[in-house]
């Protein structure tokens, strides 16, 4: 059951990363570049997941997603399945829990752009796409890199929303930080500590490479 | 290959531009005037990194930009090269790889080694930009530019990120490189230097408009009104109060002339190194020397008029100057000297010629009430 939580999890923080990445790369260069009146706004709703509670975030989504509401029911017509209380739901409420986590260092490391550095780029003949990788990317590579990792690691660490939307059940839905408040309201102390260490030690070193990664491209490349 | 032809417009809230350039196929030539000008929009509108409003851009018989016809090539279709003012050189690049960025991967290597050797950079290829100095990193926007072969060159403000004690030397530089570059060369500046001693010809820019454009020598030589005069480095203006015949005279006092002065004359112009003090037997104009400042190999010399306008006088560092406070006479050589008048502005003509509507508009609904 542990191991299938364990799966669980890293497949929803993967999945909502690279959706995440999909989404909020555009989202974050548009909020780094633009002049529009729709630029503040879109920024408070992108930050909103910061200061909800959890439960908050995950009731709305319920409603949203749950069999009655709009998109549960648009959802349920298109493949005959709810959102709510399953795999799919869950990767769209992680994906609005997580947003901040990634689009907020993106449009943090783009607004530090060399923009001349990109014209010029331009002006060598490189096409949107090879400037963007070759340029854009590895002079964001910092705000990257943080905003995967930040996401991976919200995505992994969340309750609170995965209880409402999600649900517990084992396999499909029951990410680690369920499993291990299943242990401990059971009094399973053993097994509650077995994954807590692994969260911990995950989590530690996650960051120790973050850390470490940003130190040398800081020293060694001299970016 | 007729060279480029181009006339583009621009709207920026107040600021309007309108400019037409037409330049040979080679040769370079310097954009000068203030900042604020608009300089650095026209080469931005050149690369392609604004789009104008109006107008049009002929570059030998490719199409660059037509608002009629719709046309608009991105800078990435406009084989240009450009080196900006901060040469915006990829830090996360190496030398080697900077240079390399816009050639083909084929004969990629052999082409960076022969233009790094060219640029004298051989021997940092595998440094990185922030490990350069300023003048190497010039060099490297510069081989980077080059190495694609552009149609056209366009330089920004080439040397405002340099010590001004290394900047004469890297313009002696640029100077022969760019000889032997087979295309237009555009040099935007606010420096006089840079113009002087690059450019084949200059354009004056002042408020989004070019007020002249000519061979270099002739137009330092011979601008042909105040603003433009004083973009060039002329910083003294004497008012002209009436004109008669060959005499211009002011509050100053007056001056006989080569040629008779035309009626639109508003000032007469001297650049600093051509005034004198003038000998017993010279013409002169009444003045009271009023501060002297050691400028390294020159002295400026700061002298007021009877009607209060101050001029400026450059005098070898060495030549006798009487103490400040002591009375002198002027001398303008004739040579030098310059009838101008004030600048006519597109945009100010078009002010002028609204606010004299809106008079006479004024002026003929009160009589038309009366």
């Amino acid at each position: 059951m542990d191991a299938a939580a364990v799966w669980v999890t890293l497949k929803l923080a993967s999945i909502t990363v690279l959706l995440l990445l999909l989404f909020g790369l555009p989202l974050a260069w548009w909020l780094a570049h633009t002049r529009s009146r729709l630029k503040v706004p879109m920024e408070a709703v992108t930050a909103l997941p910061l200061v909800l509670p959890p439960t908050v975030l995950g009731f709305y989504l319920l409603i949203m997603l749950g069999a009655h509401g709009p998109f549960g029911k648009m959802w349920i017509s298109l493949t005959g399945h709810p959102l709510s209380f399953s795999f799919t739901g869950l990767v769209i409420a992680s994906c609005l829990y997580s947003l901040p986590f990634v689009v907020q260092p993106l449009q943090a490391a783009f607004e530090k752009l060399d923009q001349h550095a990109l014209e010029a780029a331009w002006t060598l003949g490189a096409s949107h796409l090879r400037a963007f990788f070759t340029v854009v990317v590895p002079q964001a590579r910092r705000g990257l890199l943080t905003a995967i990792v930040l996401g991976f690691a919200h995505t992994v660490g969340e309750f609170g929303v995965v209880l409402m939307v999600g649900g517990n059940i084992p396999g499909q839905t029951q990410v680690l930080s369920i499993a291990i408040y299943e242990h401990v309201e059971v009094l399973e102390y053993g097994a509650a500590h077995k994954l807590s260490a692994v969260l911990l030690l995950f989590s530690f070193v996650v960051l120790f490479i973050v850390y470490g990664l940003n130190r040398r491209w800081h020293g060694g490349l001299r970016v | 290959m007729s060279g480029l032809q181009a006339r583009v417009a621009l709207r920026r809230g107040n600021f309007e531009l309108e400019v037409s350039l037409h330049l040979p196929p080679r040769g370079i030539t310097a954009l000068l005037g203030p900042s604020g000008s608009g300089k650095s929009s026209v080469l931005r509108m050149l690369a392609g990194l604004d789009r104008p409003h109006a107008g049009h851009i002929t570059q030998g018989d490719t199409i660059w930009y037509d608002q009629q016809k719709k046309i608009f090539l991105p800078p990435q279709q406009r084989r240009i090269g450009m080196v900006f003012q901060d040469y915006a050189l990829f830090s996360h690049l190496s030398v080697a790889d900077n240079v390399g960025y816009g050639l083909p991967r084929t004969g990629r290597r052999a082409h960076v080694e022969q233009w790094l050797k060219r640029l004298h950079l051989d021997k940092h290829a595998e440094h990185y930009p922030t490990q350069l100095s300023g003048g190497q990193r010039q060099r490297v926007a510069l081989a980077r530019a080059l190495a694609t072969d552009p149609d056209m060159l366009l330089l920004d403000e080439p040397f405002s990120a340099i010590d001004v004690s290394l900047r004469q030397n890297l313009r002696y530089q640029l100077k022969t490189l760019v000889a032997d570059t087979n295309c237009p060369v555009v040099i935007v500046s606010h420096h006089l230097e840079d113009a002087l001693l690059l450019a084949d010809q200059v354009g004056v820019m002042i408020d989004g408009h070019i007020l002249q454009f000519g061979a270099t020598q002739d137009v330092f030589m011979r601008p042909n009104c105040r603003h433009v005069a004083q973009v060039l480095g002329w910083h003294n203006f004497l008012p002209v109060r009436s004109i008669a015949g060959h005499t211009v005279s002011g509050a100053w006092g007056e001056l006989f002339m080569n040629n008779e002065a035309d009626v639109a004359t508003a000032w007469i112009g001297i650049r600093p190194e051509h005034l004198r003090i003038a000998t017993a037997e010279q013409a002169g104009v009444a003045a009271t020397v009023m501060a002297i400042h050691q400028l390294g190999a020159i002295r400026a010399v700061q002298c007021g008029l009877k009607d209060g306008t101050q001029v400026e006088m450059h005098t070898p560092w060495d030549a006798p100057v009487p103490v400040a406070g002591s009375a002198v006479r002027l001398h303008l050589p004739l040579a030098y000297a310059r009838a101008l008048p004030n600048c006519v502005l597109p945009g100010m003509e078009h002010a002028r010629q609204k606010a004299q509507a809106e008079q006479q508009r004024v002026h003929s609904s009160r009589s038309g009430s009366r």
